[in-house]
């Protein structure tokens, strides 16, 4: 077996063994029920046509206290000249998080926000942020980030790793977008040149992109150092940090190593973006959540998706409001957290195949495109 | 992104091709005679030029778009922003009724529900030569895929 191979027997073992799994004071249970994130009146619900539906993701900790956060992602804003339907979009997840009552105690924003890292883009979204008056916090996605090697980023919205305690739960917010190895030196491409390749998911120039490192390695280590292992840590990244479709970069390619550092601590959740869509999964003690999108949704992977996961519904292609949203997340008391997606439609999740998107994808076999690379 | 050397390729291999198979008609009598390996490799040359211009009108390359004359999108939105590696398209399953337009639909059918609605593109003629670009890449793509038609 080749290195891919090999880690793909890994984590097939992993996910079988559920007696790694997260600690078993954490409950996950599901459930669906009307929310009021429209806190307009009878002007928002008019607006929106409707109060959406939410599916909620409960974990309960032993130990700790109350707080609600927010999640946005994945706005990939181009400049309004060529397109508003991702700034209207953008505006209405921000009034949303704005308008949660209780306030969250702080909004993580966790990259993409603009399309082609276009300084217009983020400065767009730097205006529509503004709407939202909590504490904020960022981290960069890789259409952020390879225009100008992430310069405009972190001088607008700071640099990261970063990490923070907050109501017992120590939250660390990491970079996994910066490491695409070099392939524009050699061609002399341009920085628009190096953007456009690295703003295609199934580009296949900049290769296996999505990275820890070794440095955030060290800062992991480090932060955690002093850290009970049984208490609640949540890191935030980009892209998942396991292995779900490398191919899209729907991983980061030293997940193993991640897996390893934290395998001593018993309550990590990773909550990360990049794959617009409903995701769950469980590697060793570490869970996973994915996050929608509020640009468009991406498809699910073609080889299928972690066990765990329960799929999103088929979005509508011809409403470019559908499939996609925010997510608020909760730690209640005694520290309890929930985790709702709050897309904008009747049903999130899918009870039969048909209805899923992924029942197709038994009997689709892909191949990488061909054009990028010559 | 594209390649401008490209179109010229395109044209010296498609009259490579004529060459081969006998300009002014005699393509007509094909199949009389054993293909050389050089009528082998035209032949293929000119199915995966046409592969990489799908995959670059698919991707959204401007200057594919103009060189075909088209408008595929009005939003943003390329193919491949909803489709990587043509994902989610299908064509196995096609010809089915297609919920979007209520309709027993074709591939190019589809395709051309998607230029219009979701991207606010301009429709493609069903046999323009960018039409057939798009779906060779979306069937070259999904080629080791079982053909399953009606699937929903």
């Amino acid at each position: 077996m080749n290195a891919l191979e090999l880690d793909r027997a890994a984590r097939q073992r992993a996910q079988q063994d559920l007696a790694q799994g997260p600690d078993r004071g954490t409950v996950w249970t599901r459930r669906t029920f009307l929310h009021e994130s429209l806190r307009q009146g009878a002007a928002g619900a008019a607006a929106f046509g409707f109060l959406p539906l939410i599916n909620t993701l409960d974990i309960a900790y032993a130990q700790g206290q109350s707080f609600r956060f927010a999640w946005v992602s994945d706005t990939h804003l181009y400049p309004r000249n060529v397109n508003t339907r991702f700034v209207d979009k953008a505006v209405r997840a921000f009034k949303e998080v704005q308008a949660m009552n209780p306030p969250a105690d702080f909004l993580i924003f966790g990259g993409d926000l603009a399309q082609l890292g276009d300084p217009v883009e983020l400065q767009l979204g730097a205006e529509l942020l503004g709407e939202i008056k909590i504490r904020k916090l960022f981290i960069p996605g890789e259409h952020d980030w390879y225009l100008d090697m992430g310069a405009t980023w972190n001088r607008m919205f700071g640099a990261s790793p970063w990490t923070f305690d907050h109501k017992g739960v120590r939250i660390i917010g990491l970079d996994t977008i910066s490491h695409a190895p070099d392939f524009w030196t050699s061609r002399k491409y341009s920085a628009h040149e190096r953007m456009g390749h690295m703003s295609v998911l199934d580009g296949t120039l900049g290769g296996a992109w999505s990275a820890v490192g070794d440095k955030q390695m060290q800062f992991i280590s480090s932060t955690l150092s002093n850290w009970p292992k049984g208490a609640p840590v949540i890191i935030f990244t980009h892209t998942p940090l396991y292995e779900y479709y490398p191919a899209w970069n729907f991983w980061v390619r030293d997940w193993k190593v991640v897996q390893e550092l934290l395998a001593p601590y018993s309550n990590v959740t990773n909550v990360h973006g990049h794959v617009h869509q409903v995701l769950y999964n469980e590697i060793g003690k570490m869970r996973s959540i994915g996050m929608l999108a509020t640009s468009w949704p991406w498809p699910y992977a073609p080889e299928g998706v972690p066990t765990l996961t329960k799929p999103m519904i088929r979005a509508d292609p011809g409403d470019h409001f559908d499939g996609v949203g925010w997510a608020s997340l909760q730690s209640g008391v005694g520290g309890r957290v929930d985790n709702e997606y709050r897309m904008w439609r009747k049903t999130v999740f899918a009870d039969a195949a048909a209805d899923s998107g992924t029942d197709d994808n038994r009997n689709q076999v892909l191949s990488p495109r061909l054009s990028d690379r010559l | 992104m594209n390649n401008p050397k490209r179109h010229v390729s395109l044209v010296a291999v498609s009259v490579a091709v004529l060459l081969l198979v006998g300009y002014g008609g005699s393509g007509l009598h094909a199949h009389k005679e054993p293909h050389t390996a050089e009528q082998l490799k035209a032949f293929e040359d000119v199915f995966l030029e046409q592969v990489r211009l799908g995959d670059d009108l698919f991707h959204g390359d401007p200057a594919a778009e103009k060189r075909m004359n088209t408008k595929l999108s009005r939003t943003g939105m390329a193919c491949a922003m909803c489709h990587p590696f043509a994902s989610d398209t299908h064509p196995h399953e096609f010809p089915k009724f297609q919920e979007q337009m209520s309709s027993f639909a074709t591939l190019r059918d589809m395709i051309n529900w998607c230029i219009e609605k979701p991207n606010e593109g301009e429709r493609l003629k069903d046999d323009s030569e960018a039409m057939k670009a798009l779906e060779v890449y979306i069937y070259w793509s999904n080629r080791h895929s079982k053909l399953d038609p009606g699937r929903h």
